[in-house]
């Protein structure tokens, strides 16, 4: 970093605490790094609201944000410390919950059902999109509950990675199989040698 | 033309670079230039959103000008050299100590039209966005900064 980006950088977090201050910054947002590589992320009032595998939004995420709470919208390492300090505990296998709250808000009903069941799903275990789509109220529509589940704005820490197909595959992951592969396997020691099966088509 | 930015953090990735250099250029010191970075983006954040799209640049340089013009109202202000040299590369002969002195003589309004069209080398179309004035009256500050300076520096 020179000297002038280090100086923005230093201006850029007291600019993101004033306008806190201010009340006019709803959401702050930072791109963190772990065990499977840079996260995007945002806090607002209510808690995480988005968490993106990669270093910026997709525009369906930044849309629901946006849609949420208009411009509003700043980078803010600080507002991101705590919810990064829980996600370092999670990866290093000292963290079996978050604390911080999720903010599911900005979906469909059935989405915000889904994943509501979603993050009840304890630590290590796993569950099928038939019984997630069945406790949304809905027990045929486990397509549907995969789209849900496959809409989550706040992977990891709603656990979508913990719910798989019926036939024992791991079905789909917003951030790639490898991922969900891996977080499982940080979650439970009895993962089959040689790896989790392949989804099928 | 990029899309218009739809969040204040968008605005801010793609400007707070050019609009600290700004800064850094017009008050000549690395303290002051964080003040300003700060005025101009929170005014533009509390005046949101963008006048018009496509503009945001020009709105954000014509904020931070009149914040410094503001700002330079009520302190007067030295240039250290040092900052001027991160700020300033050197040109024609002229030793940034000379450059500094005499950037330090103009009026505030001057001292941006000098820094935004020699230093920065902008055309006059983003002299005039930035001052807010028309390009010939940023013509005619340019020139009188000019001058300000050669008679400074001879």
């Amino acid at each position: 970093m020179t000297t002038t980006e280090s100086w923005v950088a230093e201006a850029r977090e007291r600019l993101a605490l004033r306008a806190r201050r201010e009340g006019l910054a709803a959401v702050g947002y930072a791109v963190i790094d772990s065990p499977v590589g840079p996260l995007w992320v945002a806090v607002g009032p209510q808690g995480v609201s988005t968490i993106h595998f990669g270093r910026e939004p997709s525009a369906w995420e930044l849309r629901r944000l946006v849609r949420l709470f208009g411009a509003a919208i700043v980078p803010d390492r600080a507002r991101v410390s705590r919810l990064a300090r829980e996600l370092d505990q999670y990866f290093a296998g000292r963290r079996r919950a978050f604390e911080v709250p999720a903010d599911l808000r900005g979906l469909t009903p059935f989405q915000g059902r889904v994943l509501r069941r979603t993050s009840r799903i304890a630590y290590g275990d796993l569950a099928t999109y038939k019984t997630v789509a069945r406790s949304a109220g809905n027990e045929r529509a486990s397509r549907a509950a995969g789209a849900a589940v496959g809409s989550n704005p706040i992977p990891i820490v709603v656990p979508c990675h913990r719910v798989v197909a019926s036939d024992g595959t791991l079905g789909g992951y917003g951030g790639g199989l490898d991922v969900k592969r891996r977080l499982l396997a940080l979650e439970r020691s009895e993962v089959p040698a040689g790896g989790w099966p392949k989804a099928r088509a | 033309m990029s899309a218009a930015p739809r969040t204040f953090g968008e605005l801010l990735e793609r400007h707070e670079r050019e609009i600290f250099a700004y800064a850094l250029r017009l008050t000549g010191s690395r303290h002051d230039a964080d003040d300003l970075y700060q005025e101009t983006f929170l005014a533009a954040f509390r005046a949101w959103p963008p006048p018009r799209r496509g503009n945001e640049r020009a709105w954000l340089y014509r904020i931070a000008t009149n914040k410094a013009i503001d700002g330079a109202r009520s302190r007067r202000r030295a240039v250290s050299v040092e900052d001027l040299r991160l700020a300033a590369p050197e040109r024609d002969g002229v030793t940034l100590l000379d450059l500094s002195r005499a950037i330090e003589v103009l009026p505030e309004g001057q001292r941006a039209a000098f820094v935004l069209r020699a230093v920065e080398g902008r055309p006059y179309r983003e002299v005039a966005a930035a001052l807010g004035c028309s390009e010939e009256a940023a013509r005619t500050r340019v020139a009188d900064a000019m001058k300000k300076v050669r008679a400074q520096v001879r």
